[in-house]
């Protein structure tokens, strides 16, 4: 009887403890939840960061900044992924910059004034400022050759920068440069600059001119460590020029002081770089990166928290709380990209443009869009130029043209069989036996937006197969592999990489640009056998217009591309930042929304 | 003794080239993604894609590729160098291992000492309500996953966004030669969840293994003998119920030091753990290959020094 009591007794104890256990993660679960369901698409959007005050800022003070992805590389060289942009912008000086709150304004960093062109736009002459200084070691003047030397180690195969032929490759003698001397790029005093070019791509330059590519380097120390396979410079040893610098010892090693890969970065004041020499105010002493940890806790960590943002993208969940309940802390920077359907233009049943057209109609955009978090994460794509980038608006706006299978945000079905039965199928559903080849991401909400796209193309009567793969994986094996012949990728996505929109249509759209491996035309648009050689004739012109004509030019592309709808926009992305309550975090419009450090301060 | 010992290590080392051969032949033959384009960066053209491919020599036959990095591995410690962050993968893992062994011995010294008294107290106190609370909570603590202790703490108890404001949030490792004060703050609250589930367990494996020495003749002949009870249980119980506990704590140990990976991720602490977890999301196979080859390192050491402890412990054991 007493045994049957204390197992009585223990058993009691054991549910006790398990609803205790229970009741916390119900709890918690709970106010979590409650928290979701609030109805963000109804509600007032979001502080975009188009406002920004760049002055008035309080000076001093340690931000830390959270990120859970590492950078890709910190030489100026080498550069070319958004957090690296962060701490490039804010440790070196490009030619030029745009401000944090503009988009497309050009403001000189480097330089003293704008570009002279010349010689029908074959010459572009720049002059830089005289009282620049590199970090210690270094610690003499900036000069154009030093300029010079950054751009030809672009083409160092030990440098490996992926931007270098497009945007500086019709410099007289850069398309066989490797590393040295180019022929193209003069320096005739210390303080001037000349590119001689090949053909007239002079406004295509000047927005190239605040590449990283063209912070300047002092070869006298970065030489040594080009020779080596891979480049050490950027990687071990830097020189910097801008108002803060990683990190470094006396012999300007930073690597596993200033920066340790995978864990931590830490951004100091350049000793070198005194207030009013550059536009930047660098209100904060120091910034502390911390790399990894999940995005929930560290978004959660950073809205009660101080002194601290979070840099990539955070959670829906975190978003979706800030925005309920710590509004100005929450930015969602437009002209964050864009995403959208590729399509196989040169392959299978979407080599038919009518089919591709009828795809477009019975999309539902808004539901991809409300899986990716709603309107506080972007609006529904409409065209190929998205907000911020030039031509935008003669494109057609957030509207867009309005062509058939563009005016149903929601998806038509009834339009789609028009367009289908315009295709050849008379019944208004696919009638073949191909089965269509689908691949996307299958990381974030991936496989949901996917299964929106299955379903459009199951009501339009294909058969079809889908794989969800990491994103490298989509990218690398298989969308951005031609001789996969993938019908559909749903998850890719664009960023510029500056204002121009050539930047924005011309690698994933330009038939010629495509490549056997790592291809980034992912429909193959305009590729042999696409029958789409007039978009590739028209991009060609836009590529060489003067920069008066080149937003209209490339919006008549866009327009084009819209007509033979090669792809199918769905999100022009927003992109959510958190900070804390006591941070005035600036992003930078023109990078994604990315925090400018050399403007951030604290309240 | 000594001939036994060198015969374990020599096996231990034949396994260590084994498990090289056989992470080298599924990360390569298997490739997520190609090495160059982690290397080249995002965007990156074919040309370069192309000559660095050339520059790590992914172009040769994978048995020259092996031979290498067997070569670099043996004669040069060199681990190889990560794709994606350009660094030595030898100095992330002498970077990293630090925050991995104050995590791990700080964790393995709270699972023992509150553990095993617990699962001692349990034993001799076999059927009350003490023995029955402390293996129910015990079974509630194996059930758990290190994950959701590891958020439910810190949501409970993290300065940031805890209810409690007691222990500081994630991110805030520094290391022992740092800040001392700091270190031990910042790992209190990971040590307790990663010890948690580890107590529980070894809790109910000293009971099970006291309950069953408890009851042999030879301690029936040591209570006849006059000894007190304290004696009897810690001194002739323990010494053989203790065996077992030695394997599973060696073992134990040495699989956290190949890398703790939920708690070092849930915690932010930049430990082996995380960088095998990034590594595997970058397709980073050298760090991949390095990190395998570590924890391979330590649990090889960790069964050879168990199987020499084993004949300290317990006077049945032979080695020829």
């Amino acid at each position: 009887m007493k045994k049957a009591i204390r197992r009585r007794h223990f058993a009691a104890a054991v549910l006790a403890v398990c609803i205790a256990v229970a009741a916390v993660t119900a709890s918690l679960a709970l106010a979590s939840s409650h928290k979701k369901t609030a109805n963000i698409a109804a509600l007032k959007p979001a502080l975009n960061g188009s406002g920004e005050n760049l002055t008035n800022g309080k000076r001093g003070g340690v931000l830390t900044e959270y990120q859970s992805e590492d950078f890709a590389h910190l030489d100026p060289g080498e550069s070319y992924f958004d957090l690296d942009y962060q701490v490039m912008y804010a440790t070196q000086l490009p030619l030029y910059e745009y401000l944090p709150n503009s988009e497309s304004k050009l403001e000189p960093m480097l330089a003293v004034g704008m570009p002279v062109i010349s010689n029908h736009g074959l010459t572009v002459t720049v002059h830089i400022k005289s009282n620049v200084h590199f970090s210690p070691p270094v610690n003499r003047a900036v000069t154009s050759s030093d300029v010079a030397y950054a751009i030809e180690r672009s083409a160092n195969p030990n440098v490996a920068n992926p931007y270098f032929q497009p945007y500086f490759g019709f410099i007289k003698g850069a398309a066989k440069a490797t590393g040295g001397p180019i022929s193209g790029i003069q320096t005739p005093n210390p303080t001037t600059i000349v590119f001689q070019l090949t053909q007239p791509e002079d406004a295509l330059l000047e927005g190239a001119l605040q590449m990283p590519a063209t912070m300047p380097v002092p070869k006298e120390f970065a030489s040594q460590y080009d020779a080596q396979k891979p480049t050490q410079y950027g990687t071990t040893y830097e020189a910097f020029t801008g108002p803060y610098m990683l990190k470094s010892d006396a012999t300007g090693k930073f690597a596993g002081i200033g920066y340790n890969p995978g864990k931590n970065a830490i951004l100091v004041r350049n000793p070198s770089w005194h207030v009013g020499e550059t536009p930047q105010p660098a209100y904060l002493d120091e910034i502390d990166i911390n790399i990894g940890g999940a995005s929930q806790t560290i978004g959660l960590q950073v809205l009660h928290g101080s002194d601290s943002v979070q840099n990539d993208t955070p959670t829906n969940a975190n978003v979706q709380l800030a925005y309920t309940q710590f509004y100005n802390q929450l930015q969602a920077v437009p002209g964050a990209g864009d995403h959208y359907v590729a399509l196989d233009n040169v392959h299978g049943p979407f080599k038919n443009v009518w089919l591709r057209r009828a795809f477009w109609a019975a999309l539902d955009r808004g539901a991809m869009l409300k899986i990716a978090g709603g309107s506080i994460v972007g609006q529904v794509g409409t065209h190929f130029i998205y907000p911020g980038n030039g031509g935008f608006a003669q494109a057609g706006g957030l509207a867009g043209p309005k062509v058939a299978w563009n005016l149903h945000p929601n998806g038509s079905l009834a339009a789609a069989q028009a367009l289908m039965k315009q295709g050849g199928f008379k019944s208004g559903k696919y009638t073949g036996s191909a089965v269509v080849k689908v691949v996307g991401a299958n990381n974030g909400n991936s496989p949901e937006q996917i299964a929106v796209v299955k379903q459009a193309l199951t009501e339009l009567g294909f058969k079809v197969s889908v794989a969800e793969v990491d994103q490298s994986v989509m990218y690398t094996k298989f969308c951005g592999t031609p001789k996969e012949e993938i019908d559909v990728c749903p998850t890719v996505g664009w960023i510029r990489d500056f204002a121009d929109p050539q930047t924005t249509l011309f690698v994933p759209f330009y038939g010629p640009a495509i490549t056997a491996t790592n291809n980034s035309n992912w429909g193959q648009v305009g590729g042999p056998g696409s029958g789409e050689q007039a978009l590739n004739k028209a991009m060609e012109q836009a590529a060489v217009a003067p920069a008066s004509k080149s937003n209209a030019a490339w919006a008549k592309v866009d327009e084009m591309l819209v007509n033979q709808a090669v792809a199918v926009p769905w999100i022009f992305d927003n992109q959510p930042y958190i900070e804390s309550a006591n941070v005035r975090g600036i992003n930078d419009l023109w990078n994604t929304g990315s925090y400018d450090y050399a403007y951030t301060s604290l309240k | 003794m000594t001939a036994y010992i060198i015969r374990r290590i020599l096996w231990g080392l034949l396994l260590l080239v084994l498990v090289v051969a056989v992470t080298f032949l599924v990360f390569y033959l298997l490739p997520a993604a190609n090495p160059a384009i982690l290397r080249a960066g995002r965007n990156a053209n074919p040309q370069i894609i192309a000559t660095i491919t050339k520059e790590l020599g992914l172009d040769r036959p994978i048995y020259t590729q092996f031979w290498i990095y067997v070569k670099n591995i043996v004669l040069h410690l060199n681990f190889g160098f990560s794709y994606y962050y350009n660094v030595p993968v030898g100095s992330l893992l002498l970077n990293r291992l630090p925050a991995t062994i104050s995590l791990t011995v700080g964790a393995a010294v709270l699972w023992i000492v509150i553990g095993i008294p617990i699962g001692i107290v349990s034993a001799i106190k076999r059927r009350t309500w003490l023995d029955r609370m402390a293996m129910g909570t015990a079974l509630v603590f194996v059930s758990a996953p290190v994950f959701w202790l590891g958020l439910i703490a810190l949501l409970l108890a993290a300065q940031t966004i805890g209810v409690f404001h007691v222990f500081p949030g994630i991110g805030s490792y520094v290391g022992l030669t740092v800040n001392p004060l700091k270190w031990l703050e910042s790992l209190l609250l990971p040590w307790m969840v990663l010890s948690a589930t580890q107590c529980a367990i070894y809790a109910r494996l000293v009971r099970g293994s006291l309950l069953q020495v408890m009851g042999e003749d030879y301690i029936r002949t040591a209570r006849a003998k006059g000894l007190t009870e304290r004696r009897v249980v810690l001194k002739h119980g323990m010494r053989s119920a203790v065996g077992p506990l030695v394997t599973v704590l060696g073992l134990d140990i040495a699989a956290l030091l190949g890398g703790a990976i939920l708690t070092e991720s849930v915690f932010d602490i930049p430990g082996i753990g995380r960088l095998q977890l990034d590594a595997i999301g970058h397709s980073d196979i050298p760090i991949i290959q390095g990190t395998v080859l570590v924890a391979s390192i330590f649990i090889i050491i960790a069964n050879i020094l168990v199987d020499i402890a084993y004949a300290y412990l317990d006077p049945r054991v032979r080695f020829e």
